[in-house]
């Protein structure tokens, strides 16, 4: 994963493309990166539905599993009607976000590359889908936009804005007043609070895995190049455990979210 | 710049804090009720999360500017 070359080369912050000066030059290198996921999961969805057959074996056993168990899951979060319409979008960006993590710990992810020979610059041919804003900040923002138009569509443009600014509870005469002045204020800070959310989705995804190349690549940096593997060795479990976590957590907080607008409409059903 | 390595050092102490609680309380709750783990264990991984991101903006904020 991190530069046998240059050891403890610093990762730089943006993902580079290794196509730099030619037409593509817009395909950085975590680009790649999350489209050979993405072919991985389809070639994987592929293989389990080949032969369905009613009693699951090998590969769609564990793909049945695998969907089964995270609709269960999300199911008891926002309960049997917001889940349906909600699941193809939060299981597929779990799966995309565990294996794009997955995928960015194989070794050779980061260490496949050329050296700039004029400023001695590693460039990597391959790296972490995540350890990009780019991709983080359009996964949130996707997710923004799937929100409004969740939120609209189940509870109507006016409990939406009913549910942030009015005030909740009954309260009389003039308390009623000065109710209503304190909600709308607080409803500001509750606009605050939901247009900071994919900022600190795509921050917390993208710090967390940054953070952890960046850890690895530091720690190559202390050992001769022959013993290059030892310190990041124990990091690299740390990682698998925090991939599944971010995984988990993104998808988790963007459920918790769309069940923090959309219940009510249960409510009033 | 001290004040730079300051701020991500507070905000790490309060990240720290935060999960210490939020584990320690985590325990204690399964302890008392171990049927309600799952659901225990979705709670404080929300919460994790939060702080988490929390110290991530801050130590992220500090250092682009």
């Amino acid at each position: 994963m991190p530069a046998a070359a240059a050891g403890g080369h610093q990762l730089p912050l943006y993902p580079e493309s290794p196509f730099e000066g030619t037409m593509f030059s817009w395909i950085s290198n975590s680009m790649i990166m999350v489209w050979l996921a993405a072919v991985i999961i389809i070639l994987f969805c592929r293989a389990a539905t080949k032969k369905l057959s009613l009693v699951p074996t090998g590969v769609q056993n564990f793909a049945e599993w695998l969907v089964e168990s995270l609709y269960n899951f999300f199911e008891n979060i926002l309960g049997t009607h917001l889940v349906k319409r909600t699941f193809w979008f939060f299981g597929a960006t779990f799966l995309l976000i565990l294996t794009v993590n997955y995928l960015g710990l194989i070794p050779g992810v980061g260490t496949i590359g050329n050296t700039d020979p004029v400023s001695g610059h590693f460039k990597g041919l391959l790296r972490g889908g995540n350890a990009d804003l780019n991709m983080t900040a359009a996964m949130s923002l996707t997710f923004f936009g799937l929100w409004l138009y969740w939120s609209f569509t189940e509870i109507g443009v006016k409990n939406f804005f009913a549910h942030i600014f009015a005030p909740k509870g009954e309260f009389s005469g003039f308390m009623k007043v000065g109710m209503i002045v304190m909600f709308f204020v607080v409803g500001f800070l509750e606009v605050l609070s939901i247009l900071i959310r994919p900022i600190a989705l795509s921050f917390r995804l993208f710090g967390n895995i940054y953070g952890g190349e960046q850890t690895l690549e530091g720690l190559m940096g202390l050992v001769p190049k022959w013993l290059a593997f030892l310190p990041a060795f124990p990091f690299y479990f740390m990682e698998l455990l925090v991939g599944l976590v971010q995984a988990l957590v993104f998808t988790l907080l963007c459920a918790v979210f769309v069940k923090l607008m959309c219940d009510h409409g249960e409510e009033e059903h | 710049m001290v004040t730079k390595a300051l701020a991500v050092g507070l905000a790490a102490l309060g990240g720290g804090i935060g999960i210490g609680i939020l584990g320690s309380k985590a325990a204690e709750a399964t302890g008392r009720n171990p049927g309600a783990a799952t659901p225990i264990l979705v709670t404080s991984i929300i919460f994790a999360a939060l702080i988490e991101g929390l110290f991530i903006l801050a130590a992220f904020a500090v250092n682009y500017n």
